[in-house]
């Protein structure tokens, strides 16, 4: 009955309504489709039916097959749907196209439905963490790695793009995605943010995130628990499988041979996978030569070092995001006072963070200074006499011309920097600065710091110099 | 009864999802019941039904059914629902539905014994109770949806009910008002090794409670909406019933009838992680003294709420302190038993006397693990209870 599309009671403006809206809907896109079933339904049911029973549902997708899935927010409405509109629902499809075979009915995850508008508590109380520790077990993704929170820098730009694109179109424009840069520079924060974006821009289709530790440990269990089948259409259901640090897969001959099928298997049928590792993919020891290929033949992009307006950019975004302003001093003081990893850069700022939230204000200079000085150097066991000798060395210069009365330009300038780093980084008075070094007054001290200071702010190399020689003091 | 379910799984459905009766109207509805179990009936039904007006006026509606099984009461906000056994007398089979806010305010009014008769004729329906007699409208009961049970109710667990009742009205309060993350919103239910384990956080504290279960096989774990479970703590009857869940929906059925929810559909959060591994100093303090001591500086607080606590090992005293600029301060000092460094912490004093609703031991154990990091609040001999809660800003 349903099929012979018998000519429907509708009035003349509903006829005139559809046609247009016929014309003009992109039938493959859940949410115009849905639109269009909702005005039909709408005149053909109660309103009071229409508000209780249609408000919270959608289409979450079309499958290949003609069925058309609709989720609903709970079991009262997939009851009342398969028992009331069914054939209401299904007539109305039919009336669009052919291709649609059947409707199914999925109750949906809550978060999924339109989220209600966010009130605050304002009580001044700290919030259990919960956040930081909330993973999606369904996916491994940990929802706190989104584009939102990730810092787009000179360092990181191409890998980013790469990322974009192969959201854009998955499985068809770089497969396999090969990210690769030293510990701590934001690859871990930049798959999972794939896989988070993937999972909201593609509803209803899989993504699976882990390390190829777990890959390996998962492949062994199932070896023994002789359930290796089961173990890889696992891994062969989704549509994006994303695999991190793939270089402790070196040396496991048989894990990395279940990764070349799978491998196989889901570049095979376009699916998007995504690689990560510390090192390009031809430089991994001990891998074989094939898997090697297949992990280099999509794209494979290094993740530089982050320059220092990156890094500030890092600090003041994570900041901010706990919701902690801090002033600009602090940031490039955060951001230039170490180098390499964003992951301790990041270990900084929760440290100031917590100290902002157990004072009740954001911090200034000297108090950061003060409260970092465990993650920048040493402090133990470093001696004057140690500073100047590593000073002395770096510029060439005999050190015992350190302590002389001597002002040659080339003795001037490693002199004031000794003095710089003794104040800034050990907090040494000036008097006793003055005093160890060859018993020169406190103001010629304090001059000598200043001038650093503003030099350094003009003077690039000036600043890579003294870091320099803070990586050799520690 | 419960036996008899437990062995028959499948009749319970067929029990309590028969198909909606399809009575021709030449059989008209006449029932009378006594009026205290009409009374009790309708005030646990009309629970169920929707308070909103907006929606489906069907859903504001107690549906009345009398066929072989008896007199039932139905009710649903398509959240929760119930179908609620009356023991009555039936003259003549039929459904009705009545408005819900109707019946509750008829059957307040009732005063003397006796009975109630209900008596079903056209689109009305006549209610005589000794010398009173008045006549309702109906409202079509076509829309009224069915009750779903969980579609493969393997897990399930039978426990008396007076323990599930007091588990969420005591821990209900803990879960999150807002409806922002509707996991928060809930309570987490954890069914492992014979233990039934509920949690409910709003993130600014947690409680988690365990109750010991006489069946040991039964895993599996369920998020119910608070509000929910509070609806249903009231009506849930005091003698064993069965617990039964499956992934959208919860069932608790007793002879008397069934109660479902709709089960939140979100991920827990893994709250065990931040449950602080190690303390620095802990007090056990006399329930009564804390209470009063708690209650007094409560009126002191400012309009944050905040009240400071100092564990003095020393002195072996615990100090609460509160100042509110217009009013004054407070300080309160109780003996205690305290081991560990001395420590200040400030929290909001609901967070704190909330505690005290969440067991009955006599004293109470604090363990604070340092500055900014959450209290942990238990009962002395009382390891069913554990209370999380976040102190403030100093």
């Amino acid at each position: 009955m349903i099929l012979t599309g018998s000519p429907r009671k509708t009035s003349v403006s509903s006829v005139f309504n559809k046609g247009i809206l016929q014309n003009i809907m992109n039938k493959a896109d859940p949410k115009e489709l849905w639109e269009y079933v909702l005005t039909q339904v709408e005149l053909s049911i109660s309103a009071a039916n229409f508000n209780t029973w249609f408000r919270n549902s959608f289409v979450v997708r079309i499958g290949e097959d003609g069925v058309l899935y609709v989720g609903v927010p709970s079991q009262f409405f997939k009851d009342w749907y398969l028992k009331k509109f069914h054939t209401l629902l299904l007539k109305i499809v039919r009336d669009i196209s052919y291709e649609f075979r059947n409707i199914e009915y999925l109750i949906v995850k809550d978060e999924h439905r339109k989220p209600p508008k966010e009130v605050k508590p304002a009580r001044g109380a700290l919030e259990l963490p919960l956040d930081e520790f909330y993973i999606n077990k369904s996916d491994n993704l940990n929802p706190r790695y989104t584009f939102d929170t990730f810092v787009i820098g000179s360092f990181n730009n191409l890998a980013y793009s790469a990322a974009q694109a192969a959201l854009n179109r998955p499985g068809i424009t770089y497969n396999p995605l090969f990210i690769y840069g030293d510990t701590g520079r934001g690859k871990t924060h930049l798959i999972q943010a794939i896989g988070n974006q993937f999972k909201k821009q593609y509803l209803g289709r899989k993504v699976f995130y882990l390390t190829s530790e777990k890959f390996a440990v998962d492949y062994t269990d199932s070896v023994q628990a002789g359930s290796a089948n089961r173990f890889k259409d696992k891994y062969r259901q989704y549509d994006l499988l994303i695999m991190d640090d793939v270089q402790f897969l070196s040396k496991k001959e048989k894990t990395q041979e279940e990764l070349f099928h799978l491998f196989n298997a889901l570049y095979d049928t376009n699916k998007q996978i995504i690689f990560s590792s510390d090192r390009a993919p031809v430089s991994i020891p001990d891998i074989a030569e094939r898997l090697k290929g297949r992990l280099a033949s999509g794209m494979a992009i290094n993740i530089e070092e982050p320059d220092t307006e990156s890094r500030m950019a890092i600090v003041q975004k994570k900041a901010a995001s706990h919701g902690v302003m801090l002033s600009p001093e602090v940031i490039e003081y955060v951001a230039t006072s170490m180098s390499g990893s964003i992951r301790e850069l990041e270990g900084m700022v929760n440290n100031i963070i917590c100290h902002t939230q157990v004072k009740g204000s954001a911090p200034d200079l000297a108090e950061v200074r003060q409260s970092l000085r465990s993650f920048t150097r040493p402090q133990k066991n470093i001696s004057v006499k140690n500073v100047v000798d590593k000073v002395a060395e770096f510029y060439g210069i005999d050190e015992e011309s350190i302590y002389e009365k001597t002002r040659r330009r080339e003795v001037v300038r490693p002199r004031q920097v000794i003095m710089y780093i003794l104040r800034e980084d050990f907090n040494i008075s000036y008097p006793t600065i003055g005093t160890k070094l060859g018993g020169r007054d406190h103001t010629t001290v304090i001059h000598s710091c200043e001038k650093i200071k503003k030099e350094i702010a003009v003077d690039n190399e000036l600043l890579k110099e003294i870091q320099n020689i803070r990586t050799l003091l520690v | 009864m419960i036996e008899y379910f437990i062995k028959n799984r499948v009749s319970i459905c067929s029990v309590f999802n028969y198909p909606l009766i399809n009575t021709p109207n030449k059989y008209l509805m006449n029932i009378s019941i006594e009026k205290k179990t009409f009374s009790e009936a309708v005030h646990i039904a009309s629970r169920f039904a929707e308070r909103k007006s907006t929606t489906l006026p069907v859903l504001s509606s107690i549906l009345i059914i009398a066929g072989d099984e008896g007199i039932k009461m139905r009710a649903t906000n398509l959240e929760t629902g119930i179908d609620l056994k009356v023991e009555g007398e039936c003259k003549g089979d039929g459904v009705v539905a009545i408005p819900a806010v109707l019946l509750q305010q008829i059957a307040s009014s009732l005063t003397q014994d006796g009975k109630i008769t209900l008596e079903h004729t056209g689109d009305i329906v006549t209610i005589s109770s000794g010398t009173g007699k008045s006549t309702i409208k109906t409202v079509p009961y076509d829309d009224f949806p069915s009750i779903p049970f969980p579609e493969n109710p393997k897990n399930r667990i039978v426990l008396p009910g007076i323990l599930l009742k007091n588990l969420f009205t005591t821990i209900a309060s803990c879960a999150s008002a807002s409806t922002v993350r509707p996991e928060l919103s809930s309570i987490y239910l954890s069914i492992e090794g014979g233990v039934l384990t509920s949690v409910a956080t709003d993130s600014f504290r947690l409680a988690e409670k365990k109750i010991p279960l006489s069946n040991k096989g039964t895993q599996g774990k369920f998020l119910i909406p608070a509000k929910n479970a509070l609806d249903i703590a009231q009506a849930l009857p005091d003698d064993d019933i069965i617990m039964s869940f499956d992934e959208h929906q919860c069932a608790f059925v007793s002879p008397n009838g069934m109660l479902v929810s709709r089960l939140t559909n979100a991920v827990y959060p893994d709250y065990r992680q931040i449950i602080p591994k190690e303390s620095i100093v802990e007090a056990v303090v006399l329930r009564k003294d804390f209470e009063a001591a708690l209650k007094r500086t409560t009126i002191f607080s400012d309009i944050f709420q905040k009240i400071r606590i100092s564990f003095d090992p020393k002195k072996n005293i615990f100090s609460l302190f509160a100042k509110n600029a217009d009013i004054g301060e407070s300080n309160e000092t109780i003996s205690a038993r305290i081991s560990g460094s001395s420590l200040d912490l400030s929290f909001n004093h609901r967070y704190l006397s909330a505690a005290l609703s969440l067991t009955n031991a006599e004293s109470l154990s604090l363990l604070a693990a340092g500055i900014g990091r959450p209290l942990i609040i238990k009962g002395v001999n009382d390891t069913s209870l554990l209370y999380l809660v976040s102190p403030m800003n100093q």
